[in-house]
């Protein structure tokens, strides 16, 4: 039987908690919040299963949307979500 | 031409900052009233997210981290100087208020994650049985109330660990921010506010209890700057 912690190492496992507290947290300017999804990782799409952080980077984007009316380069990034670096 | 903001201190040093930051861009130190944002120039209208960027924002921030504890900005803030100093401004008060919150302190942090169960054989026989007595709309009625009570029953679970936990490290933290079922297959994630001078026992205390808890999986990580414990809304 397997465990979710088994498909990661030691240093993936620390990658990804870097990631799950610099994305999800902090202190936050308000409208100043500019990330994209283009580019992300391999890695990282892996939080969406074990720390949920893409959930995060939706809202983000989503508020983003919602404030700048920006729909298409959320769909331009979006598009590139699958592509590794 | 913006400024990438990385954390903000009523202490912070020049000579702190032992890295460069997001883009191999020099790091420095803007003051307002006293209290001193980290940035650094960034030319782009978005940061990417990926591990490069990630990781040079987590060196400056733990770079500082190591001297003293700065209230850390989201990863991909980027501002204008007038902006950041419209805001050190306007916030003052409530951000002295989060210095000391969390002065001398570090960011701990616990995830629980559920192990994967054996699947009930006898209840997997008897869900057939009634499966092939019953009609569509049962089935479907009957598999609801299955994953009610399946999730009533994490719930419950993931409550108790959360009792559990909080009982174990509650003589050396100071604050906790607890999840429980975030998401995923996580039953728990709770960040610890700990003083630095307490930070021994806090890992003695959750190594001890996770030899109690063999049913479960544990990560735990730290010391982080407080992002859990930067919250100007209150």
């Amino acid at each position: 039987m397997t465990d979710i912690l088994d498909d990661f190492d030691e240093n993936e496992l620390s990658l990804l908690e870097t990631f799950d507290h610099v994305l999800s947290r902090g202190l936050v300017i308000s409208g100043q919040i500019t990330i994209s999804v283009a580019g992300v990782d391999l890695i990282y799409l892996g939080l969406n299963v074990l720390l949920s952080s893409v959930e995060t980077i939706k809202e983000i984007l989503l508020s983003r949307e919602e404030a700048h009316a920006e729909i298409s380069a959320i769909g331009s990034a979006a598009n590139q979500l699958q592509k590794p670096e | 031409m913006s400024l990438y903001a990385y954390c903000l201190g009523d202490d912070i040093k020049l000579e702190m900052i032992g890295s460069s930051g997001v883009a191999e861009a020099p790091v420095y130190l803007i003051d307002t009233r006293g209290l001193a944002a980290v940035v650094s120039d960034f030319d782009g209208a978005m940061v990417p997210v990926n591990r490069g960027a990630v990781l040079s924002h987590e060196r400056v921030v733990a770079s500082i981290l190591a001297a003293t504890t700065p209230l850390p900005f989201r990863f991909g803030t980027l501002v204008s100087q007038e902006k950041l100093e419209s805001y050190v401004e306007s916030n003052f008060e409530k951000l002295l208020l989060q210095l000391n919150r969390v002065r001398g302190s570090v960011e701990m942090s616990v995830k629980i994650i559920w192990r994967p169960e054996k699947k009930d054989d006898e209840g997997a026989e008897r869900a057939s049985i009634v499966s092939a007595e019953t009609g569509p709309g049962s089935r479907f009625l009957m598999a609801k109330r299955r994953e009610l009570e399946e999730s009533e029953s994490l719930k419950e679970h993931g409550e108790e660990i959360a009792s559990w936990l909080a009982s174990i490290v509650e003589c050396c933290v100071r604050e906790s921010v607890v999840q429980v079922r975030p998401g995923g297959s996580l039953a728990l994630s709770a960040a610890h506010l700990v003083e630095r001078h307490r930070l021994e026992e806090y890992r003695h205390r959750v190594s001890a209890g996770l030899a109690e808890r063999i049913a479960l999986r544990f990560l735990t990580s730290g010391p982080w700057p407080p992002y859990s414990f930067c919250d100007l809304s209150g």
